[in-house]
């Protein structure tokens, strides 16, 4: 039965307890449409999915969905059940096995059996007839290790089309994607679309949904706030929905007076620690003053994330060059030396590197500082939560209490608490690698206001993006870094954009 | 801005926070519900003996040497590792001791009663912590697993236990070191330990309220810390009450005791508790915090000897001999008393009370069924069911809470 409407939310109602995460939701999505789907992160969006795919069973939330013309009900066991269907998802985290081939991934828990054993052949036959059909460049027999970001993407895509999905969820497809493996992704669903396949797109880069969409449907605080065809909106607009206000400006402006140089590295050369022969690091010269923030610029493997783990004693091992700290020759050998000597890492990955998701906010914030709370052997722990609380509250993490778990933050709160802890403990020179990542805007804007107030502070920050109009919105001076060396350092000021991308492609020298 | 500490919150209800507090603990209620169960099956079965003061006596000094290991257990696995060699390095340790008793000082120091045991009890400890640490260091600096490591632990430990012991039975029943494991504390005193305990309670009842006042934190009502020291109070009354009324306190209970109230003061209040759950729940985030891990790694596996080390010395003081059988088997029940108290196998979670829970079913299990003359293998299959039953509880509580 064909109906206009393959997905209606009819009075959706999700509570959990002490929060409402979805209220009263109704919208359509038009078959074959690729439908948009945006909103701050605890918007409610993530919610809706687990819906769609039954991680919620269809008895404990309020309100119909009606998916082909009937009331989707999905049972206990229903993530199968919803693949069976034919509502296929694709997570922002890649659920690949990443030892095993791109057949076996495709096809797993689904394999082709013939007397009792897998028909390889069937198996790998029917992978590539499914790649081709969707015009997917990836080898069946090719190990996913071996993949880049990009081609992972398509084998979860092909993955999920392999079970004849009418309706295709991508949940952040592109985080990690780089420019042109974004194009290629559009590409893909294209061509998804000219087979008929429905896809609900979610995604904090504004700019997809104006290249791809066909309409898209604004969430905030768990409700629906419009739903529009994309030719009827800008990003303006867009971002007036999700936040509810107008967003002047991205960037918070600062007012700050760099003081004398307190980091300085010089001629910087690192060796990769398995591979002795291949230089990460082939030259790395810059310095940072007191009070300035300092953004470094360069594409994916252009070793910036090399850079910043091993100025902080990890990662890469240093074959020449110095790393001066107010004056001092530091070269440190682990994070806690760095630490030590007076400098702190934001890293890129919050829930891998940054925090113990299992553990409170007050833990995490606490623990790098643990000396300062101890006496003798015991450590205080109405000073701790007294410290941690004050640090919490001026950074406004929004939570009901300190013994949250940081697993259940938000993107945005999760950062807060990775940036308390290293607070607490008064850096002179503070790291961040790409201290925006997968958070949303409205907690962006607060983040760039306590770079500016740490800043304002005396504080020396180094910072990393992907992202060049928050480097060259935030940065006082750019270092753009190509094929783990350092190009040049520019004036915030006077930095372009087509500049800077020509100096990080390796196109320009100077 | 709501940044608060809700759990002092005046106006909620003493319903509600029973509730709350039950939710927060399930795992521990459920245990303590099963040792009710368990002792009120075995109660009738025995016809009142199980609960006379005698087994009372028996079953908390019978799970004292498994007990102690599993306090140093708690760490290794709340680093997500395992160690399978405790049992034999109890077991080697006791031989240790045994050997050293019969052989050594007996023909070094004649005529001395207390120093021979002294010096067991520290041969016996060093023996621990130097097998630990090497252990340890393997682990930490070597970067193998520990489950590798110790397997192996447990095969090099048994090897040596059988070249000490030569195959035969070694008597250790030096008069002084077998009141560490056989021994009672005097009823005068066990009331005196009594007090102590009550006073030292309300004591730090007190301090903890004056110190939450004085930083400015609100402090639960008066008479809910009352009835939580009150609970506290009635349970060991009624256990001092009952052993006294056999011989006392057996002194492997009290030492127990001890190291857990020491232990329980490191996992929470030092750093190095600290960082050993930090390390379990992430590692990698430990590691970029700043901490030493493989410093830390090595140092709980030291602790973790050093528990095996005391163990051993309990248990050769206990059974009066060293030999090749000792220790055989303990690591599972040690491990079992850890997974069974809450601790996570995936590391980052786990306390030293449920722990020590999870050691008194085990215990509560096997005297009982001793008790009804039950055969071995019918033992184990009891064990496994109630084993996989607790863990299954729990979660099933943990993901249909609403």
């Amino acid at each position: 039965m064909d109906t206009e409407n393959i997905l209606e939310f009819q009075h959706v109602t999700k509570q959990f307890p002490g929060v409402v995460a979805l209220n009263d939701v109704s919208f359509n999505i038009r078959r074959g449409e690729i439908h948009g789907l945006c909103g701050e992160n605890g918007a409610g969006k993530s919610t809706l999915v687990k819906i769609l795919s039954g991680v919620y069973p269809h008895d404990t939330y309020e309100g119909t969905v009606i998916y082909g013309g009937e009331e989707l009900k999905l049972g206990d066991s229903s993530i199968q059940e919803a693949g069976k269907k034919g509502i296929a998802i694709v997570y922002q985290e890649l659920t690949l096995v990443p030892t095993r081939t791109v057949g076996e991934n495709v096809f797993l828990g689904k394999e082709p059996v013939e007397h009792g054993g897998i028909n390889w052949n069937k198996l790998y036959a029917d992978t590539q007839a499914i790649l081709t059909q969707y015009q997917l460049d990836v080898d069946p027999r090719a190990t996913v290790n071996d993949l880049g970001v990009g081609k992972m993407q398509m084998v979860e895509i092909a993955k999920a089309l392999s079970e004849n999905a009418k309706v295709l969820i991508l949940d952040e497809p592109t985080s990690a994607l780089s420019k042109g493996e974004v194009e290629k992704l559009m590409e893909i669903l294209r061509t998804l679309k000219k087979h008929g396949i429905t896809c609900i797109y979610i995604s904090h880069r504004l700019e997809e949904f104006f290249m791809i969409t066909d309409q898209v449907t604004v969430m905030r605080d768990g409700k629906v706030i419009t739903t529009q065809p994309i030719g009827d909106l800008d990003q303006n607009i867009l971002i007036k929905y999700m936040v509810g206000r107008e967003m002047k400006e991205r960037f918070p402006k600062g007012d700050r007076k760099p003081g004398e140089v307190i980091f300085e590295v010089k001629d910087l050369e690192a060796a990769d620690p398995f591979v002795p022969d291949r230089k990460v690091l082939n030259g790395v010269s810059f310095n940072v003053h007191k009070g300035e923030i300092l953004g470094i610029a360069g594409l994916m493997g252009s070793g910036r994330t090399e850079l910043v783990m091993t100025l902080f004693g990890e990662y890469a091992k240093i074959v020449n060059g110095s790393i001066y700290l107010d004056g001092k020759d530091i070269k440190p050998t682990s994070a806690r030396e760095a630490i030590n000597s007076g400098l702190s890492l934001v890293p890129e990955d919050r829930k891998k590197m940054g925090l113990i998701m299992i553990q409170s906010i007050l833990r995490n914030i606490s623990l790098p500082n643990l000396n300062l709370f101890t006496r003798g052997l015991a450590i205080n722990s109405y000073e701790e939560t007294k410290a941690c609380m004050k640090q919490a509250k001026s950074l406004t993490i929004k939570a009901p209490n300190l013994d949250v778990l940081a697993e259940t933050l938000s993107g945005g709160n999760q950062q807060k608490v990775v940036i308390s802890k290293w607070l607490l403990s008064k850096p002179k020179v503070l790291i961040m690698d790409d201290p925006t990542r997968g958070i949303d805007v409205g907690a962006k804007y607060e983040i760039y206001k306590l770079m500016n107030d740490l800043a304002e502070n005396g504080v020396a920050i180094i910072m990393i993006s992907s992202d060049l109009e928050e480097v060259m919105g935030m940065s006082d001076r750019i270092m753009v870094m190509c094929r783990g060396h350092s190009t040049v350092t520019l004036s915030g000021k006077d930095a372009d954009k087509e500049h800077i991308m020509a100096l990080a492609t390796g196109v320009a020298v100077i | 801005m709501n940044i608060s500490k809700p759990a002092e919150d005046q106006n909620e209800s003493f319903r509600a926070r029973f509730q709350r507090g039950i939710g927060r603990n399930i795992q521990s209620f459920i245990l303590i519900f099963a040792v009710v169960i368990i002792w009120a099956i075995f109660y009738v079965l025995t016809k009142g003996s199980y609960l006379g003061s005698q087994n009372i006596s028996n079953l908390f000094r019978q799970m004292s040497v498994t007990s102690l290991m599993s306090l140093g257990m708690l760490l290794v696995i709340l680093t997500g590792g395992i160690d399978l060699s405790v049992g034999k390095l109890a077991g080697f340790v006791s031989v240790v001791v045994a050997y050293l008793q019969f052989n050594i000082w007996y023909t070094l120091l004649p005529n001395q009663v207390v120093l021979p045991a002294i010096l067991s009890v520290i041969c016996g400890l060093i023996v621990g912590l130097l097998f630990g640490a090497l252990q340890g260091s393997i682990i930490a600096f070597g970067k193998l697993p520990s489950f590798i490591v110790t397997l192996g632990g447990q095969w090099l430990f048994n090897g040596l236990l059988l070249l000490v012991t030569q195959g035969k039975t070694i008597a250790a029943n030096q008069p002084v070191f077998s009141t560490i494991g056989q021994g009672y504390i005097p009823p005068v005193w066990g009331w005196g330990i009594f007090v102590i305990i009550v006073a030292a309670l309300l004591w730090n009842m007190f301090s903890g309220r004056r110190s939450k006042l004085k930083y400015g934190f609100q402090v639960r009502p008066l008479y809910l810390d009352l009835i939580t020291v009150g609970v506290i109070v009635l349970v060991i009354l009624a256990y001092v009450f009952s052993v006294n009324s056999y011989k006392g306190i057996p002194v492997p209970v009290m030492i127990l005791a001890v190291a857990a109230v020491i232990m329980a003061f490191v996992v929470n209040n030092t750093r190095f508790g600290r960082y050993t759950y930090a390390y379990g729940g992430n590692n990698e985030a430990a590691r970029l915090s700043g901490i030493d891990t493989k410093k830390l790694l090595f140092k709980i596996f030291m602790v973790m000897g050093g528990f095996a080390g005391l163990a051993g010395i309990v248990l050769a003081s206990y059974v009066g001999y060293g030999t090749i059988a000792a220790g055989t088997g303990y690591e599972l029940d040690v491990i079992a008393a850890c997974i069974l108290g809450g601790t996570s196998p995936l590391g980052g979670v786990g306390t030293i009370p449920g722990v020590l829970i999870g050691a008194l079913v085990i215990a509560s299990l096997t005297t009982g069924l001793q008790m009804l003359n039950v055969a071995p293998a019918w033992q184990y299959v009891v064990k496994a069911i109630i084993l996989v039953a607790a863990v299954y509880l729990d979660v099933y509580f943990k993901t249909h809470r609403k």
